[in-house]
Order: structure tokens, then sequence, then C-alpha cells
């Protein structure tokens, strides 16, 4: 396992080092004089040298590639311009939020998509079945921003039952029935992104339930729950698994929209806001930490395998 | 041709056939201009006159919304033109010559690791203003490496076929063989994706000029009238629902059309990558 672990490990090393150099080019691809978009056009000579200098723009590229290199690994990402904080720390306090979002959002795929992707296939070809690939297929064609907007017309606005916008840190007030403003954020995240988890999970059940074994489970009489869950299930967990790390990494992606569309003051709406206020070192440390929660998503996805199919050898 | 016995095929193809005529139709049509301002009859709820109702300023939420159409299909279009274009000589490339797939393909994960919504959004950053080409160009390179992953996949196997070899052993040259060997046959399946990424490419546009950063606010397009009615939501939720209804329906049938092509067209490669 250790052996493993460090092997995978140093496999990552390259594209964390790509992802970290493409963040650095991100600041110097801006046409122009990087200090002078930041400042915007009022800006004196005098500002923008002192800037250059404090963003360390005015030494050789390659210097400053390697300084940035060294920073970033050493976890500095530099000070954000518009909160004038370390970025870390900045994007350590709208963690919060978006944290338990994408828990929540996660448990709705769960239940969402693959309880319905296991009945479906149990009873495909039925009419339940053609109904929920409907359904599937709406779930992956609507446009999150205005599935949320439905909820908070249908739910905020009409029954009046959940918050429609903002959110009230639980951690710092210990209130754990501030997760009702999380509701209709969570249940928009889930329902765009059950629609794939409820695809796979059905297809892999239908491979699994022609397979003989299951006949055999069937013809010692167990009763179909303990087939379908027992035997069936957990030999079709392997794609359902990849395609729950998958969607977690699209939940990161659906949550910038969400976030902005309940004013959640999580890390999406940071990012959607640092780049209309041009917060440029913010929006590379942003860019880093996700890409990097990213790989780490998809390494952990790699050893709940193991732990699933005992067959699948860490070499 | 079987794949259009199939009744979503045709509700697909009719619908974005209609789609696109409504694109090309519109900008000739006097009666409905989406930038006619008449502060007399702001946020009036759909009527014979105004069949969609009207937005803040008094604008015809029919006009515009058939107007966005332009945006989407646009956007759509070269995204999937361009992730063609770069994508496909990027996968050929690494996955035909092992050398050059450690450097392309090690880029590939890089930018792959990026959620796409987060690329696009820091793209947009560098590009600077908003304008339909930063957002072509933004939501293209999002989907460039996605292409190329599928294609170099698509290589790998390929490469190793008996016929590939045979090609070889004949003395044919090795763009000949990239060209007609490796390419015809995984052409099929760069048409399935690019089906998808047109879909991906209208939603993630849409998203785009919904948080603000995409397109100027003053061209009409579906994300950007549901980000600047979503404030008259309450009092006039007809402002959002019909451009959100028209990008699901977009959306729908490119999938739905994805979906099917993608039953139709040479199965074989699809479960070996």
């Amino acid at each position: 396992m250790l052996s493993f672990l460090i092997k995978r490990l140093s496999a990552l090393i390259p594209t964390v080092l790509l992802v970290i150099t493409l963040s650095f080019f991100l600041l110097h691809m801006i046409p122009g004089d990087p200090a002078a978009v930041l400042l915007g056009p009022n800006a004196t000579p005098e500002q923008i040298a002192a800037l250059k200098h404090s963003l360390g723009l005015d030494r050789p590229v390659f210097v400053q590639y390697v300084k940035y290199m060294a920073r970033v690994l050493r976890g500095d990402f530099g000070n954000s311009i518009y909160f004038q904080q370390p970025v870390l720390k900045v994007v350590l306090s709208h963690a919060e939020a978006s944290f338990l979002l994408a828990t929540l959002g996660l448990m709705v795929v769960i239940l969402l998509g693959v309880s319905s992707g296991i009945t479906s296939a149990v009873l495909s070809r039925t009419a339940y079945d053609k109904v929920f690939l409907s359904f599937a297929l709406l779930g992956a064609s609507i446009p999150s921003f205005w599935l949320g907007l439905l909820l908070i017309l249908l739910f905020g606005v009409r029954l009046r039952v959940f918050p429609t916008s903002g959110f009230v840190s639980v951690l710092s007030t210990g209130n754990l029935s501030n997760l009702r403003y999380l509701v209709l954020p969570a249940l928009t995240l889930g329902a765009v992104n059950s629609a794939v988890v409820a695809r796979v999970t059905r297809s892999a059940m239908l491979e699994v339930l022609h397979q003989q074994y299951i006949d055999v489970a069937r013809a010692k009489g167990l009763n179909s729950a303990n087939v379908i869950l027992k035997h069936a299930l957990r030999n079709a967990a392997i794609p359902i698994v990849t395609v729950l790390g998958f969607v977690f990494a699209g939940m990161m992606a659906t949550a910038v929209v969400t976030e902005n569309v309940f004013a959640i003051p999580g890390i999406g709406r940071l990012v959607v806001q640092s780049v209309l206020r041009r917060d440029y070192p913010m929006i590379q440390g942003i860019m880093v930490l996700v890409a990097f929660l990213y790989l780490v998503v998809n390494l952990a996805t790699d050893i709940v395998y193991t732990i699933l199919d005992p067959r699948i050898r860490l070499t | 041709m079987k794949f259009f016995k199939r009744k979503t095929s045709i509700f697909a193809a009719t619908i974005l056939s209609v789609i696109v005529l409504i694109a090309i139709i519109t900008p000739f049509l006097r009666l409905l201009n989406p930038y006619d301002v008449n502060p007399k009859m702001r946020l009036l709820p759909p009527s014979r006159h105004n069949l969609f109702g009207t937005d803040q300023f008094g604008r015809d939420i029919l006009a515009r919304t058939l107007a966005g159409s332009r945006v989407s299909l646009i956007v759509g279009m070269s995204v999937a033109l361009l992730s063609l274009v770069f994508g496909i000589p990027l996968g050929l490339i690494s996955g035909y010559f092992r050398p050059a797939s450690l450097f392309l393909m090690r880029l590939v994960d890089a930018l792959m690791a990026f959620p796409s919504i987060l690329l696009a959004l820091a793209l947009m950053a560098i590009l600077g203003k908003p304008s339909i080409v930063n957002v072509i160009i933004a939501v293209g390179i999002v989907y460039i490496p996605r292409v190329a992953r599928l294609v170099y996949s698509a290589t790998l196997v390929l490469r190793e076929t008996t016929f590939v070899e045979a090609a070889r052993a004949i003395g044919s040259s090795t763009f000949r063989i990239l060209w007609r060997h490796i390419l015809v046959n995984l052409i099929s399946i760069v048409i399935v994706q690019s089906t998808f990424t047109f879909a991906f490419a209208v939603l993630e546009a849409a998203a785009l000029d919904f948080l603000g950063v995409g397109i100027p606010p003053e061209i009409p397009s579906w994300g950007g009238m549901i980000n600047e009615n979503r404030l008259y939501l309450t009092i006039a939720p007809w402002t959002v629902v019909f451009p959100g209804f028209f990008l699901l329906l977009t959306v729908l049938s490119l999938n739905l059309l994805g979906d099917n092509l993608r039953d139709f067209l040479d199965p074989y490669l699809r479960r070996l990558v």
C-alpha cells in the first residue's frame, strides 16, 4: 500500500508542476502590461512601477518563474490585490460554505442518481425505465443556473419553505439548522450531476445482472433485495465510484454557477468576483488549489477501487 | 437511414432545424426587434402583443429570445470546430509517436485538472474584454484537450491493429497511415464527441454570460437575459423562464442527437477506447 501511494504521488508531480506553470503564465499572458491592467486607466506611472516591483514583474521572466514555483510549493500564493490579505487565508475563509455544499450535493447525487439507476436497471425495458431515461437526459441538459432560479421561484417564493439566498456559518454559530440555506443549492447541484451517475449506474448494473452468478444467487432462493444489493451492486461498484469521483470534480465546476445563483459566499463566488475585480493572484491561487484538490480526489478514487475490489492489485 | 427511424432523432433534428432557421431568419424580421426599448411597456406579462411578455426596459422577450439563438449556435459550432481542428492532430501525434505523448498528454492532463468553467473564467480574465470571439477562444481551449485525449486513446488502440501493421509492412508513409488508416477509423467517435462538445459549449457559454463575464450585455443571449432579469424573477418570471427553456431545448436536442448517433456509428471502437 505504501509503495503504491508513493508511486502514485510521484506520478502526480509532473502534472502538479505543469498546473503551477500554467497558472504562472496566466498572469503573463495578459496583453500589455499586467500592472497597468491591474491598476486601471487612472494609475500614475509611479503606482504602476511600485506594483510591478511588489509583484516582482520587473525581474526577468525566468527568475520570476522559479521564485513563483518555490513560493507556491511552500504554500505561499501571494497577496490578494482586492483583500490585501494572503490568498490562502481568503480562500480558506470561503471554504466552509463550498465544502458543505459539495458534501450535501454529493449526498443528493448518491441518493438520487445511484438509487434511480439501480431501480431502472432492475426494471429495464419497462415504462419506469423509459421515464427514468428521459429524466436523466433532461438532467444532463438543463442549465444549472436556470434550474436554481426555478427552484427559488417554487420553494422560496411560492411555498416559502427554504431561504433563497445567503449562508450563515455552521462552524462559528454551531447551529446545524443553518444548513437550510444550502438545501436548494444542494438540490440544484445534485439534480444536475445525478443524471450522469444514474446512467452509469444503470448500465453497470445491467451488465452485472446478466451474469451467471446472479442466476445462481436467485436459484439458491435469496430474496431480490439481497441479490441486487449484495451480489450485483458490489460488482457494479467500480464504474459507479469512478463516475462519482468524476462528478465530484464536476460539482466543483457547477458550484461556481450555483453559488452565484444563491449568493453563497463560497470559493465559486469568490472566483467570479475575482475575475470581475481582475484580482489575478487570487485567480491563480484558486486555480492551483482546485486543480490540486481534483488530483487528490482522483487518487482517492483509485484507492477506493482496491477496497471495493480486491482483485485489483496495487502495483 | 436507420438513424432517422428513431422518433427521438426526428424530434431532436426538427427542433434543431427550427432553431437554426430562427437564427437565420429573425434578423430580417422588422416586427421583432430585440433592441426596441419602450418604457411604457415595462415588465408586461405575456399577451397577444407580446407573446413572451416584456423586460424591465419594455423590450420584447420573444424577440430577444429568438435573437439569442444566434449567439448560442455561433459559439457552440465554433467551439466544436476549434476542438476538432486542434484536438485531432494533437491526439494523433501523441498517440502515434510515443515521445510526443510524454509532453503533450501531460499538458492535456494539466489542462483537464481544472474544472471546465474555472478554466474558462480564468481565460476570460486574461483575454480581457467580453466579446463573442473571446468566449469562443476561452471555451474552445477548455474542450481541445478533451478531444485530444479521446483521439489519443483511439490512436493507441488502432496503431496496434493488424491493418496498420500491414500498411507499414507494404511501405506506406506515416502520413498515409495516419490519414487513410487511423483517422478514418476514429472519425465516427470524434463526430459523436463533437455533438456533445457543441451541447456543452452552448451550456458553458451561457453560464459565462449568466455570470456576467461572457459576451457584452447589450447583445441578446440566453444566459445574459437570465442574468439581467433574475432581479425581477418574482414579479416577472417570464423574463427568465422563456430564454432558459430555449436553452434547455437546444442542449437537449444536441444531447439526444449525440446519444442516437453513438448507437448507430461504429460501436466497436467505442468499446475499446
